[in-house]
């Protein structure tokens, strides 16, 4: 059994939540059972709602000492055979390099959720920012590959961290929600449905924890206490969990594996949306919250006439190179714009063949729609 | 924008801006109705700035955020003040609050004084509640919400020993407006 429908735990109806609340209640309703963490604005609310729902369905929440113990702790809940997940913001997400990376190679699934403020160090705490999407990809030393995605909206706070957990489960590995202050304080309208789809943890006993014959790359993952004899190691281990530090095979065949277990399945893992670009001219690629400023944009000066399209990335991680390649050989122009100094842009230059043009914006304050207007309209005037 | 309402709640810290803007957000919600409300407000828990804005609308909402406000409703000079600037000369409608803000003559825009927190210390002695009064009154001029989607909101998001209290300054708004249209 692998995807189970199973029924929410919160009626089924519309509501008006906080993106943060929406984070919580996905979790919930993804059968998160275990959460540690450590408050920071603007995550905060995600802590706040899980500490008091948990009660409900009988969750165990621990406010740790910091951010590095949080993500040790959801570590060990998750091989005592518990879904988990915290929450943080960029100096926590710092914090919990080391853990991540620990994570990836023992492959341990489990969410973290970054509600992204604006930075370098403690900068700018109440404001926003998408400044950790680097980060979420090479924050952590050594060759590993995450999943990370972005949210923007309330119902896709919600929806999307439901999904976390299910990728989570599905590929063993550390999925980040790369959420920022603008979605995780905005409150909207979701929808509640009565079934949740859920992926359970495969467990095949007797069978090496830490390595697979199968073409998906991807070894089943038992629990402590269900009778398997259990050995979980940071450093290099065959598939047995036996710590094999000095073996180059053994090392190059893990790593390899850990990686190739997302990037052969990115096509199944990567999610894009797609607006007018069978005919557009400039083509704006666009993440988060700025993306509800793109669309903003892209509507108004479709009525104009404008042939300016739209690709919404849900997924960053694994980047969507097949789609940026396409977009790249038909469009003239990609327009990129982000708050941070460029940071997608990079892999966008990659794989795209046409110009790419950047719009950066580190004030802590959102790109408005009719900032992106003003640039569109100056791109389309000099082409 | 067709069925799109945007509105900005604006004052200071303590005056309930935060409040009152997910006081009317929920009942949209309960109206049936697509809507999204975000808030600024400074460091400070009084004194400082506050802002609260909600769009809403018969159908999902592209960009979350006030773009143009077609009603803003201020209770404070400086708010006023500030956001006074970014009102579309024609189609927006300014209320106020009578006792807290002197407006400035603007052509095209409909200013109406509400005497919400003279209201709220001479009647009910809490002016508190100038937040709701105001927002009452909005309501009944302008029918962006259901009345009885207000009393549920209230009834569902204000703590059970303000209830009461609240629910009253609704209907003394609400009446007030009514009057004042």
């Amino acid at each position: 059994m692998k995807f189970e429908e199973i029924a929410s735990t919160l009626p089924p109806r519309t509501y008006y939540f906080s993106g943060n609340e929406a984070v919580a209640e996905g979790a919930i309703a993804a059968n998160c059972r275990y959460y540690a963490g450590y408050p920071i604005t603007p995550s905060s609310e995600i802590m706040e709602r899980i500490s008091i729902r948990f009660k409900d369905v009988n969750g165990v929440f621990m406010q740790m000492e910091d951010e590095l113990a949080s993500i040790c702790s959801v570590i060990g809940a998750v091989w005592a055979g518990a879904k988990a997940m915290t929450a943080t913001s960029g100096p926590g997400f710092s914090l919990m390099q080391e853990g991540i990376g620990y994570a990836a190679l023992t492959e341990t699934p489990l969410v973290i959720v970054n509600i992204q403020r604006a930075g370098p160090g403690t900068g700018q705490a109440t404001r926003v920012a998408s400044g950790d999407l680097m980060q979420a990809k090479w924050g952590s030393h050594g060759d590993y590959h995450i999943i990370a995605l972005s949210p923007w909206s309330v119902q896709e706070m919600y929806d999307q961290t439901i999904e976390a957990f299910n990728l989570a489960e599905q590929y063993r590995v550390p999925v980040f929600i790369m959420g920022d202050e603008a979605t995780g304080h905005l409150r909207e309208r979701i929808e509640v449905k009565a079934k949740v789809k859920v992926f359970n943890r495969i467990k095949k006993l007797g069978a090496p924890p830490f390595g697979t014959d199968q073409v998906d790359g991807i070894p089943p993952m038992p629990a402590f206490g269900e009778g398997e004899k259990l050995l979980v190691t940071g450093s290099t281990h065959n598939e047995f969990g036996f710590r094999k530090t000095d073996d180059p095979l053994v090392h190059s065949k893990l790593v390899n594996r850990i990686n190739n277990k997302i990037l052969n399945n990115q096509e199944r893992i990567i999610k894009t949306e797609s607006y007018h670009l069978d005919d557009a001219e400039v083509i704006v690629v666009s993440y988060g919250f700025t993306a509800r400023s793109s669309l903003y944009a892209m509507d108004e000066l479709r009525k104009e006439g404008k042939k300016v399209g739209l690709l919404r990335l849900k997924t960053i991680w694994p980047f969507a190179d097949r789609i940026i390649h396409q977009i790249g050989g038909k469009a003239k122009k990609i327009f990129v714009p982000e708050m941070n100094r460029g940071q997608i842009i990079g892999e966008i230059m990659k794989y795209a063949a046409c110009e790419v043009i950047p719009y950066n914006q580190t004030d802590g304050e959102i790109i408005h729609p009719h900032q992106i207007i003003r640039e569109l309209r100056y791109l389309l005037n000099n082409m | 924008m067709g069925e799109l309402k945007q509105i900005r709640i604006c004052g200071f810290g303590g005056q309930g801006v935060i409040l009152a803007g997910t006081i009317l957000g929920y009942a949209a919600i309960n109206d049936g109705k697509w809507v999204s409300g975000s808030n600024a407000y400074g460091a400070q828990a009084r004194g400082g700035s506050a802002r609260s804005e909600v769009v809403i609308s018969k159908e999902p909402i592209k960009f979350p955020h006030v773009i143009e406000s077609d009603i803003l409703i201020a209770l404070s000079q400086s708010a006023y003040d500030e956001y006074i600037k970014n009102v579309a000369e024609e189609d927006t409608l300014v209320i106020y609050d009578d006792l807290m803000v002197n407006p400035h003559n603007l052509r095209g825009a409909k200013q109406i004084g509400v005497p919400a927190t003279n209201t709220a210390i001479h009647e009910l002695n809490r002016k508190q509640v100038a937040n709701i009064i105001i927002l009452g009154a909005s309501v009944a001029i302008t029918g962006i919400v259901s009345k009885q989607a207000l009393v549920s909101s209230i009834t569902e998001n204000v703590e059970e020993r303000f209830r009461e209290l609240n629910l009253k300054a609704l209907e003394i708004g609400y009446n007030l407006g009514e009057e004042i249209k």
